[in-house]
């Protein structure tokens, strides 16, 4: 039996699901081979996210050790690549406990709840040319959406702990990610614009200059947004394991607690994913048509790389700091941008509502000046006045006033 | 500027992606250790020792059981006792060397050892054929002599009953004698053999000079 | 057709179980849980009618921002996971329940309903999922629209609309936004006469 998917099918695009269910559409009937083909790209997202996750932590622990001038685990495995694998083991044997109050049926599901939006904004990212698994027209506000999922997930987590050190962690992190989101939706407003449109395989096609260079200001506020929400060093005030309240997953332990932080690794990369996309160009590169899916895990390493060199370097800020950041720095600066970006694309645009690749490299040029500004402006208006101390003489000493 | 800061500490982490890592890969290497190191194990000359228990008595957490009889060849007075027990718990042991200050026989030392993980807490207990058939490689702990004889516990070779005492130490036979010695020890006074690089612990002894002479022996009480 | 049905009932049930599980929950966090269900459930209501945009938008800001707005002023509250508490009002809150269904039930079932034709289908397919992208004249042709319904097409999108004949209500919606927001910051800030300010 021949089956072919309709033109009409929002599937149709997409190559990798076409290829599977006319292949598999020899064997079984339609309707049936329909399903199986959603359900191995289905398997092939979860199981590349969750081996990401592990792969990833590994990534991670090795670039911190070396960047700390020590070496990472190197005991399992080659390099010790099996390291992740012993992670686990060692968590699914230990005992999994549920606290007497808690309530039984929410904590179960948090684990689930914090790591379904993760394998869903995998969803929309496209791979390679015409490899996303849904190439919806409203991407960008998809990713967005599901993002903001994170934080009931985070509620739950706290409340269903019957703890109030694990609710102050939950309510300190929720508190965060909504903060963050603002100047998250209002960098990403600048990228559609330039684009015109929200489909994801279209910004790519639309950035015959990587949106890193005509949107620096765009670029770097998603970064620190989006290093924010995924409670990422500088910003992971709510779940430091040098925190004395761990946070809102301290009840947490066995294979949800693995869940947990499989949850966070993977989160960095589906971000990952999403910020190449948006901003470095996603698939494209030189070879595109075999390689695309090469480049694009590429572009991932690089920007995974960055997110270990940042939690190497930096101190964690405290949570009037990071709210402040978000809203006296972030959002001025995402509102600056989209200002900008809106006069130059109304200028610039020709009939079509086109722009060229000449436009784009001029709009380059005006944001990096724009963002240097305002980040002179802004960086002074944002620092903490420090007082320089009095000194101390006898007479400063002995007089009544208080310092 | 805003953020210059942060970018210079970004650039040092990156540098450091360059040098080579200084970990120290245990087991396969082991940092070397000062002479002085108190480690996990003992040195026990049982040669030397008399069965005083006086080790028993200093150690402040009660750890050292010693079970002695009168010795059935030696004269009844001023001579050894017969030791049955000489059992040392390293479970709850501190290393503190009080039991090796102790000692007036020299006969108790600290070794240098430190990987003495057992498996059971039955096994923590060193017991007297242990003490008796350990490499006796004695710790410079509180024993100037060997110490000033530059002995490396660490990559030396082991002792004799002979070699370990302060009869052999020309300090104290001078302190006997009535003569004061500045420390440090002056070269003459010292044994010869190979120094032992000590330049990493703060408070080393500093190298003598080779032109101090010896005090005056003078004010002799 | 029969994929959409299956759907469109396991979604039926998904919400119309939630609904009633945050009535009848006495447990209030599980209820606001619920809510949040019953959203997401109104989103693949949203989807089956090829509004995927307002799919989006309705889990973006309702499950995103609403729920999470409910679940703090239940986490501010004590004592919630025993219920209600006993009140007078429970007679009057079930006639008037009672009335509110009947009145919807009403209006549903008696209105007229209209499909449109198939061509008039796909041009309102066209815009809502339109609503974002740039509808320009060579998509248009594309999808089969004539040159001369072209401009009529290109107005009906979302962002048309809101700017266009609807800015009215739009600039008065973030007005109140605006207030809603000064009101919160006045609630909380710290009184003149305190040291901190």
């Amino acid at each position: 039996m021949d089956c072919v998917l309709a033109p009409d099918n929002i599937l149709h695009d997409t190559l990798l699901f076409r290829v599977i269910y006319e292949w598999v559409g020899q064997l079984l009937p339609c309707g049936l081979s329909y399903a199986v083909a959603g359900i191995a790209i289905m398997l092939l997202l979860v199981n590349g996210v969750l081996l990401g996750a592990g792969g990833f932590s590994w990534l991670e622990r090795r670039l911190i050790g070396r960047f700390q001038n020590r070496v990472g685990p190197n005991r399992w495995g080659p390099f010790g690549a099996l390291q992740p694998m012993a992670d686990l083991f060692k968590l699914l044997f230990k005992e999994d406990l549920v606290p007497r109050g808690a309530d039984r049926i929410v904590f179960t599901i948090v684990p689930v709840a914090m790591m379904a939006p993760v394998v869903l904004m995998m969803a929309v990212v496209p791979f390679a040319k015409d490899t996303a698994l849904a190439n919806l027209n409203v991407g960008v506000l998809y990713v967005l959406a599901v993002t903001s999922i994170t934080s009931i997930a985070i509620f739950m987590a706290g409340w269903a702990s019957d703890n109030r050190y694990a609710l102050f962690g939950a309510s300190r992190g929720v508190a965060v990610l909504i903060s963050y989101e603002v100047p998250v939706v209002m960098s990403l407003l600048g990228v559609v614009l330039v684009a015109g449109s929200m489909a994801l395989d279209d910004i790519v096609s639309a950035q015959t200059v990587p949106f890193l260079l005509v949107q620096p200001m765009a670029f770097f506020v998603f970064l620190a947004g989006t290093s924010a929400e995924l409670n990422r060093t500088p910003f992971d005030l709510a779940e430091a394991e040098s925190e004395i309240i761990a946070g809102y997953h301290i009840e947490y332990s066995g294979v949800k607690f693995a869940l947990i932080q499989a949850t966070e690794f993977g989160a960095v990369l589906t971000s990952s994913a999403v910020m190449v996309t948006l901003f470095l160009s996603g698939w494209s590169g030189p070879f595109s048509d075999y390689l695309g899916w090469a480049w694009f895990l590429l572009k991932i390493g690089v920007l995974a790389f960055i997110f270990s060199w940042v939690r190497a370097t930096f101190p964690r800020l405290r949570i009037d700091q990071l709210l402040a950041f978000a809203w006296k720095f972030l959002l001025p600066l995402s509102i600056i941008n989209l200002f900008a970006t809106a006069l130059e694309v109304y200028f610039l645009r020709n009939d079509a509502g086109m722009l060229t690749t000449n436009d784009l490299w001029l709009m380059a040029g005006i944001n990096f000046g724009v963002a240097f500004a305002c980040l002179l402006t802004f960086g002074t208006l944002i620092q903490d006045k420090v007082r320089p101390a009095k000194s101390l003489t006898a007479a400063s000493l002995s007089s009544p006033e208080v310092g | 500027m805003y953020g210059i800061a942060m970018a210079k500490g970004l650039l040092v982490t990156l540098k450091n992606l360059t040098k080579k890592p200084f970990t120290v890969q245990y087991p396969e290497e082991r940092l070397k250790q000062h002479p002085r190191f108190r480690g996990e194990e003992f040195v026990w000359y049982e040669e030397r020792c008399t069965g005083c228990a006086s080790c028993a008595k200093y150690c402040p957490l009660g750890i050292i059981k010693i079970v002695t009889t009168p010795s059935e060849t030696a004269p009844a007075q001023g001579d050894k006792y017969k030791l049955e027990l000489f059992d040392i718990s390293i479970e709850r042991c501190m290393f503190c060397g009080l039991c090796v200050e102790a000692c007036p026989y020299d006969a108790l030392f600290m070794g240098s050892g430190f990987e003495q993980g057992q498996y059971s807490r039955k096994g923590m207990v060193i017991d007297i054929d242990q003490l008796r058939n350990a490499d006796k490689r004695p710790s410079a702990f509180f024993r100037p002599q060997l110490e000033d004889a530059g002995y490396d516990p660490q990559g030396g070779r082991p002792l004799d009953w002979q070699e370990v005492g302060r009869e052999s130490w020309q300090w104290h036979e001078r302190e006997k004698a009535g003569m004061k010695i500045a420390r440090p020890v002056p070269s003459d006074l010292l044994a010869d053999g190979p120094r032992v690089d000590s330049s990493f612990v703060e408070d080393s002894v500093p190298e003598p000079k080779a032109t101090d002479g010896p005090a005056p022996a003078g004010d002799a009480e | 057709m029969l994929f959409q049905d299956i759907v469109f009932w396991i979604l039926s049930v998904m919400a119309v179980g939630a609904a009633l599980g945050v009535v009848l929950v006495p447990d209030l966090f599980r209820a606001a849980l619920l809510l949040a269900v019953v959203f997401v459930a109104v989103a693949g209501f949203f989807i089956l009618l090829s509004a995927e945009f307002l799919a989006v938008v309705q889990v973006l800001i309702y499950v995103g921002a609403i729920a999470i707005l409910i679940i703090f002023a239940v986490m501010l509250t004590r004592d919630v996971k025993h219920g209600n508490l006993p009140n007078r009002l429970q007679i009057p809150a079930v006639v008037f329940a009672t009335l509110l269904l009947a009145t919807l039930v009403t209006v549903a079932v008696d209105t007229e309903w209209n499909f449109l034709p198939a061509e008039q289908q796909e041009r309102v397919d066209l815009v809502q999922t339109g609503a974002v992208t740039t509808l320009t004249g060579d998509l248009l042709t594309e999808s089969g629209v004539a040159v001369e319904d072209q401009p009529e097409v290109q107005k009906a999108g979302l962002a048309d609309l809101l700017i266009g004949d609807f800015v009215l209500p739009f600039e008065a919606v973030s007005v109140l936004l605006l207030a809603a927001l000064i009101g919160a910051l006045a609630l909380v800030r710290p009184s003149p006469g305190s040291r901190r300010g």
